[in-house]
Order: C-alpha cells, then sequence, then structure tokens
C-alpha cells in the first residue's frame, strides 16, 4: 500500500489511444468527411488536375489567415481586422505599380510596393496592439474599430489617388519580377509535371476522333482530366497557385514556433493566465503586440499573392475573411478563452473550410449559400467539442 | 539564529488609489530562517509580497537586498535579485503541461530559442521527486493536479531558479492534513539548507508555531508586532494574528448563536 505512487495512477496509453485524444482529431475527422463527400458528389472532379489546383489555391489563401488569426487566438486576443487589412494593403500595392512610389520617387517594382505596404500594415498591426495591451480594452472591439478605420482609409485612397474603387488592368508582372512570380506565380510545377508523365502511360493510344458522339468526347475528356492532358492531349495544369508555398512557409514556422520554441511557450502562457505568465516573467505584451503584427503580415501576404496574381485589386477586398479566419480557428481546435491549441489542426479547418467554399463550382447543382449555413452548423460544433476537451484539461471547471 | 539579513524593507507604503494597502511597512529577512507574516484577511500580506516580488511598485519607501538599496521594476528584476514567489494563485497555467509550468519564463534553449525539451521534462521529473511528487508524465496538463501537487511544483520551481528568498503565499490553506504536512516537511528542508530564506504567510496559527522562527503581524496595511519565536513567548499570537482583536470568548460567542 505505500509503495504506491503517484505514477502508478496514471494508465500507459498507446499510439492509438493517445492519437484519438488529441485535440485535432474533430477537426480532422470533420475534414475526412468533406473530402470524401466533394469527391463523391462530384464525380471526382474536385480533384482532377484542375480541381486539385483550384482547392488548394483556396485553402492555401484561408490558411495564411488563419494562422495569424490562431496564434493571436492562442494568446488571447481576437483580430476582427484581418479582411480590411487585406482590402488595404492591396489598395497600396496596387495604387503603387499603377501610379508609382509616393512622393514621386519613381515606378515601383513589385518587391519595393510590397516592402513599403508591409511597413504600412506592419506599423497598423503594432498600433493595434499597443492600444490592446495599454488600454486593456477587449481586442474585440479596438479591432472593430480598426475594421471600420481601415476600411473607410482603403476607400478614401482609391477614391483620391485613382479616382476609382478598384485597380485593374496593371501589366503582368509575372514575367519581368522573380519576386511578383513567387507570389502571384506558380509553384510545385514537378508535382503536375510527373502527374502528366504518368498520365501519358495511361493515355496511350487515346485521341479524339471525328466519329465520336458527345457524350464519348465528354467521356474522354473527363477521363484525360484525372490524367493531367488536356483536349489537345498536351499537359494541361503546370503548377500550384504560389500561394501554396506562402502557406507551407507560415504554417510550418506557426507550427515550429508553438510546438519547440521558448516563444511558442510564452504564446501559450500569455492566453492561458495572463498574470501568472506576467509573474514568471514572460513578456506578456510584447508577445500580444508581436502577435498583432503577425497577423497583420499574414493578410498582407493574403493580398500581395491575390494582387499579383491577378493584376488588379478593389476596395471590397478581403471580406468576410476575418471572420472566415477566426472560425478556421475555431474548427481547427483553437479555445475562444486562449491558452490552448494546435497549428496542425487549424490546417485541418483550412482544407475542410477551402474545399466547402469551392464545393459550388465541382457541383453545380448545389446552392453557393449552402457553404455558409455549413459554416455555421460546424462553427457551433466546434465550440462544443472544444469545450469538452478544455473541461477535461482543467479537471472539469 | 538571528544572522545576517539577506533582505530588508523599510518604512513601505503602498496605495491603490485612494485606497492603503500598506502603511510604513518593516521587515527582515535572514537566510536560513522562516519568516511568519501573519494577519487578518485583507491585511495586506499578498500586497507586501507583491511588492517583494516585483509585481507591485512601492508608493514610497525602500527595499535593500544584500545591504543595496534596489528597485524591482518587474517580477523579471525580482527573479534575478533571488527572490523566488510562490502565489496563492501559484501563478500555474492549468492548460500548459508540468514541464512547461517548470520553466515557465525561463525556458532552457539553444540557438533561436528552440526548446531542449528532453533535458527540461528530465529536470521537472526530477526536482519534483525531490521534494515529494512522482510524475511519470510530465507532459500532463496541470489542470488534472491537486492542490497539494501544484504547491509541490511551485516551490519545486522556484528553488530551482535559484530562489535564495522563497516567498509561500499560504500554501497550506487549501490542502488536505497529509498534503500539509508534506508541504511544512518541505518547507523545513528548504531551510535546513540555510542558504535560503522563508517567507511563510498563513492563517493556522498551529503551522506558523511549527516552523516559524520569526514573526511579523499586518492588521489592515500596518506592523502591530514582530520578533522572534523567543521575544513573543508571552505575547498571545492568535490575538495578533487576529489584528489585535479579542478572541478569547469566541467560544461563548459562537455557543450563544
Ligand atoms: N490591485 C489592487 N487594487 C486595489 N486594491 C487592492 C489591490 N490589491 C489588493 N487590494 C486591497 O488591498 C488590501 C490588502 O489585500 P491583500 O491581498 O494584500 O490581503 P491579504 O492580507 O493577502 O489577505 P488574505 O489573507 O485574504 O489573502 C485589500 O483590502 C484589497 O482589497
Ligand atoms: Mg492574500
Amino acid at each position: 500500500m505505500t509503495d504506491r505512487s503517484e505514477s502508478d495512477r496514471l494508465q500507459k496509453e498507446n499510439w492509438f489511444q493517445r492519437t484519438v485524444r488529441r485535440p485535432e482529431i474533430g477537426a480532422f475527422i470533420v475534414m475526412m468527411i468533406i473530402i470524401v463527400a466533394l469527391a463523391m458528389a462530384s464525380g471526382g472532379k474536385a480533384f482532377n488536375a484542375l480541381g486539385l489546383k483550384n482547392n488548394v489555391a483556396i485553402i492555401a489563401q484561408l490558411g495564411i489567415i488563419a494562422t495569424g488569426a490562431a496564434l493571436l487566438m492562442i494568446a488571447g486576443e481576437f483580430d476582427l481586422s484581418i479582411g480590411p487589412m487585406i482590402a488595404f494593403a492591396g489598395m497600396s500595392i496596387a495604387i503603387m505599380l499603377k501610379w508609382g512610389l509616393p512622393f514621386g520617387l519613381g515606378e515601383a517594382t513589385p518587391f519595393l510596393a510590397f516592402l513599403i505596404t508591409l511597413l504600412m500594415t506592419l506599423a497598423f498591426g503594432w498600433l493595434i496592439g499597443t492600444i490592446v495591451v495599454k488600454s486593456g480594452l477587449s481586442s474585440f472591439i479596438v479591432t472593430l474599430a480598426f475594421w471600420f478605420f481601415l476600411r473607410g482609409l482603403t476607400e478614401v485612397c482609391f477614391r483620391l489617388i485613382n479616382q476609382n474603387t478598384n485597380v485593374s488592368g496593371l501589366p503582368d508582372f509575372k514575367k519581368e519580377s522573380w519576386f511578383a512570380e513567387q507570389m502571384g506565380g506558380e509553384v510545385f510545377g514537378w508535382f503536375f509535371d510527373a502527374w502528366y508523365w504518368v498520365g501519358t502511360k495511361f493515355s496511350a493510344g487515346l485521341e479524339f476522333t471525328a466519329d465520336m458522339t458527345k457524350s464519348e468526347k465528354i467521356e474522354l475528356i473527363n477521363y484525360l482530366s484525372f490524367l493531367n492532358i488536356n483536349r489537345k492531349m498536351e499537359q494541361w495544369v503546370t503548377g500550384f497557385d504560389a500561394r501554396l508555398l506562402w502557406f507551407i512557409i507560415i504554417a510550418g514556422a506557426a507550427w515550429y514556433v508553438l510546438a519547440r520554441t521558448q516563444l511558442g511557450s510564452w504564446i501559450y502562457a500569455t492566453g492561458d493566465n495572463k498574470e501568472s505568465a506576467r509573474a514568471n516573467g514572460v513578456p506578456v505584451n510584447r508577445v500580444k503586440v508581436g502577435l498583432f503584427m503577425f497577423s497583420a503580415f499574414c493578410a498582407t501576404i493574403f493580398a500581395t499573392c491575390q494582387v499579383l496574381d491577378t493584376n488588379s485589386s478593389d476596395a471590397a477586398k478581403g471580406m468576410f475573411k476575418e471572420l472566415e479566419a477566426i472560425a478556421i480557428a475555431v474548427v481547427g481546435g483553437i479555445l475562444m478563452t486562449g491558452g490552448f491549441g494546435t497549428i496542425v489542426g487549424v490546417v485541418f479547418g483550412a482544407i475542410t473550410f477551402g474545399l466547402v467554399a469551392n464545393a459550388v463550382f465541382f457541383i453545380p447543382w448545389i446552392d453557393g449559400a449552402w457553404f455558409r449555413v455549413f459554416v455555421g452548423t460546424v462553427l457551433l460544433l466546434a465550440v462544443f467539442a472544444n469545450e469538452r476537451i478544455r473541461k477535461r484539461i482543467t479537471g472539469g471547471i | 539564529m538571528a544572522s545576517k539579513s539577506y533582505m530588508r524593507v523599510e518604512n513601505v507604503v503602498k496605495k491603490f488609489g485612494p485606497f492603503t494597502a500598506l502603511d510604513d511597512v518593516d521587515l527582515d529577512i535572514a537566510p536560513g530562517e522562516v519568516h511568519a507574516l501573519l494577519g487578518d484577511n485583507g491585511a495586506g500580506k499578498s500586497t507586501l509580497i507583491k511588492i517583494l516580488s516585483g509585481v507591485h511598485q512601492p508608493t514610497s519607501g525602500s527595499i535593500y537586498v544584500d545591504d543595496k538599496k534596489i528597485f524591482f521594476r518587474n517580477p523579471r528584476d525580482a527573479a534575478a535579485a533571488g527572490i523566488g514567489t510562490v502565489y496563492q494563485d501559484l501563478a500555474i497555467n492549468q492548460l500548459m503541461s508540468v514541464t512547461r509550468n517548470f520553466f515557465m519564463g525561463r525556458e532552457l534553449t539553444s540557438t533561436f530559442g528552440v526548446l531542449r525539451m528532453d533535458e527540461m521534462d528530465k529536470i521537472a521529473h526530477e526536482e519534483m521527486k525531490k521534494i515529494g511528487i512522482d510524475f511519470s508524465d510530465p507532459s500532463q496538463a496541470v489542470g488534472t493536479m491537486s492542490g497539494g501537487q501544484r504547491q509541490t511544483l511551485a516551490i519545486a520551481r522556484a528553488i530551482y531558479f535559484g530562489a535564495k528568498v522563497l516567498i509561500l503565499d499560504e500554501p497550506t490553506s487549501a490542502l488536505g492534513q497529509k498534503q500539509q504536512m508534506e508541504v511544512l516537511k518541505t518547507i523545513k528542508r528548504v531551510r535546513a539548507r540555510g542558504d535560503i530564506a522563508i517567507i511563510f504567510i498563513t492563517h493556522n496559527e498551529i503551522h506558523s508555531k511549527l516552523i516559524a522562527d520569526r514573526y511579523t503581524f499586518l492588521a489592515l496595511g500596518k506592523v502591530i508586532g514582530a520578533g522572534t519565536k523567543k521575544e513573543l513567548a508571552g505575547e498571545d499570537i492568535r490575538r495578533l494574528m487576529a489584528g489585535g482583536a479579542e478572541m478569547a470568548d469566541l467560544e461563548q460567542e459562537l455557543s450563544a448563536i
């Protein structure tokens, strides 16, 4: 009796038991259900060569801002200014590319336009963070104020400088600027090259002939689309949107920081119990301000990719994106109260949301508004699930 | 016993707006001694130790460490001067693991702030074991630990990080009998090292008599009595603990209800 120790009371778990208790498990299951459902409902089209490229593009786009929102939420704060920050950054870059650098300093290259814009958005992030930590006000209300402020500022700048709330038809910078290609161009071409190479092995002898009926032709096109071959029997898709690279970099860095570094420990400590973190010497305020700036950084990357991909921008860009980013973070298992969650969960959340947002393109009979119905439902379920996890960890309080 | 003091507090006043939480408080703390800080609820004990640990700054008055006047701008300053505090609320984060709590704010890192997690797990486990708790899983969340275990974690943490002054704010108040004794034993063990001064806040008369060498009594923000165990031998400790109120007829009062 007396030689029983504390450690005997903890049951050893095997790999499987540990996995199903992981906080991301809910987000993973939802993601798998969506992948399977979408594949079946679209007859696989959602995951043919072009389908995959388009889906990954929106997943990466949402994932970039969700990562920024998630880190901030783990530290116990919200950022409602993500959407307007995207619009502001997009405006700033597009206007510089069209009208040149401020103060008549000459032509703007994409990189310079990005850099100057980033300085401004980081300054806004710093300002928001500083106001939040100094005033002790809820970040909800402070960033709501900046939501209006930045939306208004973006439109005013557009009208004052451009006489119009959008810039379109910019020249395509991707050919001349390496930077523009990395932001708005294509990456991982080898993936689709390999796909095409394998595809050619399965398409040997197939061709379009004059005596084919229309439905036979459609069937053949459909078949070839899974081999990354177009109707001229050439390679169809050549690469992912460059956003994917940025998503991987940003989410990868965020994951590493959270899981393996001192800063990660500080972020968790700040969101869990600010006072105890401070009492132990964690620079709580600097962590928060830094994360508001990181969120602004993510919004700027989002905007830069968008402008350099489409060669245009307008004042309505980034609409609802702050809400989607927060929703993804919550579905990914980040607690609304802070202090808990992982980037792996956020990635699952981003994949789920991206696929559902795009579903309307692959399932023609579906009404696009179902996306919001789905988001609302899943969000509510996720909050309940997260609350259960939180109670399990805190011992039920 | 009365060795040279390590830390001295002189004429400290702390005001929260119009409210005077501490008024002209003196305190003397020496290594190898347990200094009991006693007083009724709201007397200002927690406020005083928050000043000693850099959470609050005094409105006026001075603090000396090793006879040098110092000013703690934040808890980091205090920790650097060897003040290790175990708060009433323990300054522990429920959702985080034992190891991450143990090293909170002072993580072991290699280049670029990368955590040396295995080493940290090992140290946390060993240090906790030294003073009485054997944990098999350092990644367990603290939220699921018992009160005494959390207390031990907080004390082990303070000692490991080189505390010269260990401040314990009501370490026994939320614990069961056996765990209370464990904590008192831990305090004795720390005292026996001889190089650490302990400030011990409690509402428990028996506990304070069991382990304290020196006493300071606070009431409504003022010191109403102080001295070593010997000096106070004739005094009524219980009366001083209650802020000077007569407690003798408590039993009668209670039975009259
Ligand atoms: N941050 C603050 N702002 C305003 N008043 C405060 C603050 N902190 C403490 N006080 C007040 O100072 C007084 C002393 O509080 P303190 O927490 O130091 O008491 P205590 O002696 O530790 O009591 P207990 O035994 O109940 O823990 C109380 O009246 C309290 O309300
Ligand atoms: Mg107290």
